[in-house]
């Protein structure tokens, strides 16, 4: 008997819970304001007052403590970023929230916050394709106190020529290669690279190594014969149209030439992970990998003894490695005025004021992209980078600027793949292929 | 003579069974030795054990995640999440089952349906709403754990009814309410003090797929937690899947840490259902 | 006993609001999405277009070849799984002695999922496989299964079983349980043997834990998506691609919202009959008290 009252009574409790639960406990909240309105809003049980409904539905709210919500894409800089976070409420007062998501679940998390109006205040934005979705949400940026030492390439802009996003860092791919093993002053076309790995292979190091992830398989080397086009967006334009097949232009049968060569000699792309092509890297066991300045990071567990650096993809001579910026910064337009401000004031602290420049170049490694700002201590891949940038010997990022989206995962990579795992496939099968993929994922 | 024959053919089938578990527990194996290797040992040699151990990865994992508060949330969350869900769900499959009526049968099939919508084509639309409930009532259901717990018990309705419907039918015979009845009982009472003592293998079940499923749950708290202090440990965990680059012994180290609950939940859990409480109560 | 319509709202109603809200209305609005050219961003316009993105369906090859990989798919995995959970499940409760020890072991691969998943069986087809074939000599079968597109295939449903088979067995256990001693013993003292137990008794008896598994393994397999992108990722050349991963890729990678709703809703009805006319099947075979 006696436990059946304690059951009922448990359930009953639980009934309550459930009533609680419904009402939204937002115990955690550490933000004094925030907690303060959801907490009045709860409490007036009918039909709460505008005013504080609309306290409780903004994350930051207008009145007492400031504060502004960051959600970048660049998982790897979490820490820094919180610490920097720490160094801004010192300095101004004003509360700096960060949010953090795995990189791979980046922007169908921003655009679902967006979309139900929760959105961060700042924000990183990627591909131009992005930039275009998303310019509804991105504020002016032209009243930012450094907007004319930017470089204006590196810029997002609306439709009518507005700044809405100003470049995180610049990076840079080609072949990363191991001093020791490879001189790229010798090679100088895809002939002699291809060479190159026919005779490595012979003392059992691999030439060039390509990994299974779609943008290092296929999405990054593609970009170069695009990019050596005279004006890579007219030519993308004619490929979509179907007045050029990129099977018949010369670059793109080099790029060929060279698979052809990587699927002969070398461990299949397709078994190799990121993390074994860069391990294989790090022992010396390839001598060159298709990557760019941020896997340096993943080398910090080995003990690397050679000198490294970025090499271009010699297509027709090509000497240039491909820089660009791998995301933007946006201020959130669904912002009130004064968060959107507070936005910009943070922008302005982060790339003008001394604390945080050093976070910028010193602690989150990023090259810089403003005139006048130089950073000392960067690793050898990302000074590359940043040498290739001054020098201005850069091609531009054409998957980015000109490709339709989400070509490169749904159509190219599973293109390539066939191409790795299928013998019979010819090099110039393959690049018409390609060719269709282009033709069909512009007319979606 | 037989006898022993039969022993050693158990202790045979026992030894068999043990070989069978830790083939089937290989990839787990391979997790729990990678917990303790840097990049390039796992390099390497990613299925020897680790040269030597170093709780370096379970501390910095520990730290990064801020796993108490982690912990605490999950814990919040899906202990919360499991009452109110078999509560609920029990009350419902119960008054479903024993009205009988086209309104059950109908709103049956519909909880059913329903659990076969993939998740991703509906989270936008619940996002969206959940935005718009909260700007009308002022409840914060976005970025709270009360608002993640709610979410939940819809989620959770439709296997939980599912199951209850299915053993009630089969296990709980109604000439045990009828007689409670006439004893004067009302339908709560019914409920509480003699039918819900007689589910009890099926809210144990019911409890285990719901707490395995909540703790583990990383799209749905994805989209609706946000700030620091409201992560859950799967949540938190996302700190090591960087962009260019993943943190593989740190998120295996979590991953270890975070599993162990539930497994000593489930081992405690299943001597609950114990053989004969229904067995007994059929009887009657 | 009639019981009134007063107890019936209490018992039911908290339950049902709450679902209603968190599931039927997001379900209902995105039907409605089907209908619209709309890119998923609030701020952006959406075209009304009809049945047009429907009617699109019908020449979008790589979505109709998902459709049928992902029936294929779940025919199999869904007769393996319940098989071999039905098998632990008997193993389990039996009187061995390691059963507790089997149990806790079988059902934690559930508990493992996402990116690691993916992660740990690249290796384990990978590294594993080789070391196998140096050891067998037999390497027509093990080698990295995963860039073989029939053998990828295979990967998957093995995969799946290995995620699932653990999690349906919890649900058999307490079917299995649920079994009155009496009924065995009588079955016993009418002479049965074992295996004639298992067949005429326990098995009928359990009908409801069976309807219940392959409903939900034939919904998750259905919807089968986190072991798709993180095991393949959809290859060698869309090989392995699942319906879930495409409708997903439409909605976010495409970012045509509008088109993978009305895919959605296409899978959605396909499974609904399927899964239906399965629970009514299984159901007629239960015995109720």
């Amino acid at each position: 008997m006696k436990k059946k009252k304690v059951l009922s009574l448990v359930m009953t409790l639980a009934v309550g819970a459930s009533i609680l639960a419904g009402c939204g406990s937002s115990s955690t909240a550490d933000s004094s304001a925030s907690s303060e309105a959801t907490a009045a809003a709860t409490s007036a049980d009918d039909t709460a007052s505008q005013n504080t409904t609309e306290a409780a539905s903004d994350s930051a709210t207008s009145s007492g403590d400031q504060k502004i919500t960051i959600f970048q894409n660049k998982t790897e800089i979490y820490d820094q970023m919180v610490a920097m976070a720490k160094d801004y409420e010192a300095e101004t007062g004003v509360a700096v929230d960060v949010w953090q998501i795995s990189g791979d679940d980046y922007y169908q998390n921003l655009k679902t916050y967006l979309s139900s109006e929760s959105g961060p205040t700042i924000f990183t934005v990627e591909s131009d394709t992005e930039i275009a979705e998303l310019k509804d949400y991105m504020s002016p940026l032209t009243d930012l106190s450094f907007i004319d030492k930017e470089n204006d390439s590196l810029l997002a802009k609306n439709d009518d020529g507005t700044v809405i996003g100003i470049p995180t860092t610049a990076e840079g791919f080609g072949l990363v290669y191991n001093k020791d093993l490879y001189d790229p002053s010798k090679i100088s076309s895809i002939d002699d690279l291809v060479s190159y790995i026919e005779t490595e292979k012979d003392s059992g190091v691999e030439g060039v190594g390509l990994s299974q992830e779609a943008y290092f398989l296929i999405g990054h080397i593609l970009n170069t014969p695009f990019a050596l086009q005279d004006d890579p967006d007219a030519f993308c334009q004619k490929v979509y149209d179907g007045e050029v097949n990129i099977a018949d232009v010369d670059e793109f049968q080099q790029l060929g030439k060279l698979f052809e060569a990587i699927r002969a000699n070398e461990t299949n792309p397709l078994e190799v992970t990121y993390d074994t092509n860069v391990g294989n890297f790090a022992t010396g066991k390839t001598a060159t990998i298709h990557q760019g300045n941020w896997c340096y990071s993943m080398f910090a567990d080995y003990d690397v003894s050679f000198d490294m650096g970025i090499a271009a993809l010699p297509i027709d001579g090509n000497d240039k490695i491909a820089v660009s910026r791998p995301a933007v910064w946006a201020v959130n337009s669904d912002a009130t005025e004064e968060e959107q401000q507070l936005g910009k004031d943070f922008l302005n602290w982060l790339y003008t004021s001394e604390t945080g420049t050093d976070y910028l170049m010193n602690k989150f490694g990023f090259v810089p992209v403003i005139e006048g700002m130089t950073a000392d201590n960067l690793d050898p891949l990302s000074q590359t980078v940043s040498d290739a940038i001054t020098s201005g010997n850069i091609l531009p990022w054409t998957f980015n600027t000109s490709w339709p989206a989400g070509i490169v995962t749904t159509y190219l990579a599973p293109t390539t793949e066939e191409f790795f795992s299928n013998p019979d496939m010819t090099a110039d099968d393959y690049l018409r292929a390609l060719n269709d993929n282009f033709v069909q994922a512009a007319s979606e | 003579m037989t006898t022993s024959i039969k022993k050693r053919l158990g202790v045979l089938w026992n030894i068999l069974l043990i070989v069978f578990c830790c083939i089937w527990l290989y990839p787990v194996y391979i997790i729990v030795v990678n917990s303790f290797k840097s990049r390039s040992e796992m390099y390497e040699n990613f299925l020897a054990l680790p040269k030597h151990f170093t709780m370096e990865y379970y501390l910095g994992a520990f730290q990064k995640m801020n796993f108490f508060i982690a912990f605490k949330n999950s814990l919040i969350v899906t202990v919360i999440s499991c009452i109110i869900i078999l509560v609920l769900t029990s009350m419902t499959a119960w008054m479903f089952v024993r009205s009988g009526n086209r309104l059950s049968k109908f709103l049956f099939s519909v909880l059913i349906v329903t659990m076969l919508v993939p998740f991703q084509t509906i989270m936008m639309p619940l996002m969206q709403e959940m935005n718009s409930m909260q700007k009308a009532t002022g409840i914060a259901f976005k970025d709270s754990l009360g608002g993640l717990i709610f979410m939940y018990i819809g989620f959770g309705a439709g296997m939980g009814v599912f199951l209850y419907d299915g053993f009630i039918r089969a296990s709980v015979p109604a000439s045990l309410e009828e007689a409670a009845y006439i004893d004067g009982a009302s339908v709560w009472r019914v409920f509480w003090q003699v039918v819900f003592p007689i589910l009890k293998p099926i809210t144990v079940t019911v409890t285990i797929l719901n707490v395995i499923w909540i703790w583990n749950d990383y799209l749905l708290p994805s989209l609706t937690l946000t700030s620091v202090e409201n992560k859950t440990i799967p949540l938190a965990m996302a700190l090591f899947f960087g962009q260019y680059n993943i943190q593989w012994n740190m998120s295996m180290a979590a991953l270890t840490f975070a599993i162990i609950p539930v497994i000593i939940f489930y081992l405690s859990a299943q001597k609950y259902i114990v053989k004969g409480v229904a067995a007994g109560a059929v009887k009657g | 006993m009639k019981i009134k319509k007063g107890w019936y709202i209490l018992f039911t109603a908290p339950l049902m609001i709450i679902f209603a809200i968190i599931e039927l209305i997001p379900f209902v609005t995105g039907i409605g999405y089907s209908f619209v050219k709309w890119n998923g961003l609030g701020k952006s316009p959406k075209t009304f277009v009809g049945l047009q993105n429907y009617a699109r369906i019908f020449s979008d090859k790589l979505f109709l070849s998902s459709l049928l990989r992902t029936t294929i798919f779940t025919l199999i995995t869904v007769v393996i799984v319940n098989i071999l959970a039905l098998l632990f499940a008997i193993i389990v409760t039996s009187r061995l002695k390691t059963r507790n020890v089997a149990r806790a072991m079988i059902f934690m691969p559930y508990l493992i999922g996402g990116l690691i998943l993916g992660y740990i069986w690249n290796y384990v087809l990978g590294e594993g496989m080789s070391s196998l074939a140096s050891l067998t000599g037999m390497d027509n079968l093990f080698f990295n299964w995963l860039v073989d597109k029939k053998f990828a295939f295979y990967a998957l449903i093995v995969v799946t079983t290995w995620q699932l088979a653990g999690y349906m067995m919890i649900i058999y256990i307490a079917g299995f349980q649920a079994i009155s001693d009496d009924v065995i013993e009588a079955a016993a003292v009418d002479g049965a043997n074992g295996i004639q137990t298992l067949f005429y008794v326990k098995l009928p008896l359990i009908m409801p834990s069976i309807t219940i598994c392959l409903f939900m393994t034939l919904s998750n397999c259905f919807k089968m998506y986190d072991v798709n992108v993180s095991l393949t990722g959809g290859g060698p050349n869309n090989a392995t691609q699942l319906v879930a991963m495409n409708i997903f890729n439409e909605i976010f990678t495409k970012s045509n919202f509008g088109y993978g709703q009305a895919k959605a809703v296409i899978l959605f009805f396909i499974i609904a009959v399927i899964t239906l006319l399965q629970v009514r099947l299984t159901k007629s075979k239960e015995v109720t008290l």
